[in-house]
């Protein structure tokens, strides 16, 4: 039988609520009360949202959405893996160049233009008004 | 008094005070887009250039800029569901479906006109109340505010989708939101609490990247998903008109925006009772101001009330945070604090002196609140056509630039580079919460009160035994608590028999 998203998703919450319980419990009661007093009652609604979900009928089909999400999701660890290993001042121009030209599939001038506005109004920002001291990445100097 | 007003208003409106509020202000107002750099951060940044400014200078430049920021970060929660503050998050339920629907101008003229409207009333509540707030803030104690804690948690029942279902998920989120919130090092016996051996964690979860990845990501993955604009295909028509409808939208509904604008200055007053909880007390008291279930039904799919509540709540919070700051010396919230800093730089002390030797200065400041954000809205509905064809730009152009807005948001509220994996991760916990039903706003409510909550109970426990519970005031509050609780079940009990 396939388990739908939706009682992945209550089961998982079910998890999560478990989990902070047991941890809880080895604590000292100062430590554990509040964990416990609203990791037991977040337990039981997570089950109880399991056995609701289970009952209602499952949608046949994934939602349309689902390759663009993933998608996004995938630019959006790419930018984080970029600023940690080059930091954010090269990370801006290069992340909206490739994103703009390989999913945006905009025309390069354009692109260009705009990765180097975004730069400007970062190094404007940050580095000339407020003097914001970025992280360097770890291929960049910031790394041990 | 009306000297001391009158000469407040005259020191704000010399050449040297007035062009410093308006640098304050432009900075107030590009700092106040981006998610992390927000008007409390900015002021710890802008602080050292105060040194040579006269007492109205530095905090017509100060003031401005954090009044200003307070109204720009509606802006961002609006256009893109990026809440440009962590003030500014509850606009994101309404305004932001707003947008969706082609209203985003009739939005951004509602949360404009509602936060000048809560400003001038946060102003007035600061000039008129500083002399008789003294025993209303020295009687809050620990149970006070602990219980003005369980109200502000206590408006999860209208923050939550009607029906048994969705009230069950509402206050899941609520606890779930509560529990993330026991993160990091506890107070009293200092035992990690789910840390995972990592010391990023010791100190528990910032607020901004858990608001920011909850309430921005899944718009940027629908945007992505949609494959269209923000505004999608509705009439470009209907886009630049609804500026006067937005105005008038404040003038039509002008008593909640007065009601909330007075829930934004109470709860600024209170010490220490955080300035997250005005703007989603506010949002649940404009639910609760639904006539009907169905009329509570369009909240979060793009009500103009939506937008109204916070709005006004926001910027009255402001005038409300100045109160016991000015009075005596306690500040009202992080900002206030750092305002604080302020103050002795200046040479003054918060106090009785600042209502009689120093009064004009204390009234320049009401003063600055009040200009600022008059030509804060005057110049943003100048642009709001303009910011407004923003949700008509196609969406592969504009989402890179939301993805640097959150990431960088989130990253400059702490300069820790886990944050982003936070934003990303509580960003794929809000899209599922999205896609299966699980309301997002309950989850914010109860992080940003958990720890407060948890605090005041302990010093409560602690300070007066289980005698707190009898206390007259801590009584009140717990009807009052009981009264937010039941009143959307009664509220439907009283439509049925209709």
């Amino acid at each position: 039988m396939r388990i739908s998203g939706a009682v992945a998703f209550s089961a998982g919450l079910a998890v999560v609520a478990a989990y902070a319980v047991v941890t809880a419990l080895r604590w000292p009661s100062k430590a554990a009360l509040f964990p416990l007093v609203m990791g037991i009652p977040l337990l039981v609604l997570a089950l109880a949202q399991v056995a609701m979900d289970w009952q209602a009928a499952p949608s046949e089909n994934a939602p349309q959405d689902t390759p663009a999400a993933i998608s996004i999701l995938a630019w959006m660890a790419g930018f984080i893996a970029l600023v940690f290993l080059i930091g954010f001042p090269l990370a801006v121009p290069l992340f909206i160049l490739g994103y703009l030209v390989i999913q945006g599939r905009e025309p390069w001038f354009l692109s260009l233009a705009l990765a180097l506005i975004a730069w400007g109004a970062f190094y404007l920002l940050f580095q000339e008004l407020l003097h914001f001291p970025f992280d360097a990445g770890w291929l960049t100097g910031g790394g041990t | 008094m009306i000297d001391a007003l009158l000469q407040g208003l005259s020191l704000v409106l010399q050449w040297n005070a007035f062009s410093l509020m308006l640098v304050g202000m432009s900075l107030g107002f590009v700092v106040g887009l981006l998610p992390g750099i927000g008007g409390a951060a900015t002021l710890a940044l802008m602080l050292p250039f105060v040194f040579k400014m006269s007492p109205v200078e530095a905090f017509a430049f100060l003031l401005g800029m954090h009044s200003v920021a307070a109204t720009t970060g509606d802006i961002t929660s609006i256009l893109f569901g990026v809440p440009g503050e962590a003030l500014s998050a509850a606009t994101v339920v309404d305004g932001h479906p707003m947008a969706k629907n082609g209203e985003a101008a009739r939005a951004l003229g509602a949360a404009l006109m509602s936060s000048l409207v809560g400003a001038v009333i946060g102003a007035a509540a600061l000039a008129v109340s500083i002399p008789i707030v003294r025993p209303l803030v020295l009687t809050f104690g620990s149970p006070e505010l602990f219980m003005v804690t369980m109200m502000g948690i206590a408006c999860i029942t209208s923050l939550s989708g009607q029906g048994r279902g969705a009230q069950l998920k509402g206050f899941a989120m609520g606890l779930l939101g509560l529990l993330l919130a026991t993160i990091g090092q506890e107070r009293q016996s200092g035992i990690l609490r789910f840390d995972f051996g990592l010391i990023y964690l010791w100190e528990g979860l910032d607020l901004i990247p858990v608001l920011v990845g909850i309430f921005a990501i899944p718009e940027i993955i629908d945007l992505a998903a949609r494959g269209t604009a923000i505004a999608g295909n509705a009439p470009a028509t209907k886009l630049g008109s609804g500026v006067w409808e937005g105005i008038k939208d404040t003038f039509r509904h002008f008593w909640l925006v007065v009601r909330c604008s007075a829930v934004g200055v109470l709860v600024g007053i209170l010490p220490g009772a955080g300035g997250g909880v005005a703007q989603w007390m506010a949002y649940a008291h404009a639910v609760q101001s639904a006539k009907d279930p169905a009329d509570r039904e369009r909240f979060g799919k793009g009500d103009v009330r939506g937008v109204l509540g916070p709005g006004a709540a926001n910027n009255s919070k402001e005038g409300g945070d100045l109160i016991p700051t000015i009075a005596f010396g306690v500040p009202g919230s992080g900002a206030m604090a750092i305002l604080l800093g302020a103050f002795l730089i200046m040479g003054l002390h918060p106090g009785p002196d600042m209502l009689t030797k120093h009064l004009a200065v204390t009234y320049s400041m009401v003063w600055t609140l009040v200009i600022a954000n008059v030509i804060t809205v005057i110049a943003c509905l100048a642009l709001l056509p303009y910011l407004a064809m923003v949700t008509r730009i196609r969406g592969s152009l504009i989402i890179p630039f939301l993805l640097l807005l959150v990431f960088i948001g989130s990253y400059t509220a702490n300069r820790q580079l886990a944050d982003l994996l936070v934003t990303l991760g509580f960003g794929a916990v809000g899209y599922l919460m999205m896609r299966f039903g699980w309301p997002r706003a309950p989850l914010v409510l109860g992080f940003v009160l958990g720890k407060l909550a948890e605090t005041y109970l302990f010093i409560s426990m602690a300070r007066y035994g289980y005698a707190w519970l009898t206390q007259p005031l801590v009584l009140v509050l717990m009807a009052l608590t009981a009264l937010i609780i039941v009143f959307p079940y009664l509220q439907e009990r009283r439509s049925h028999a209709n």
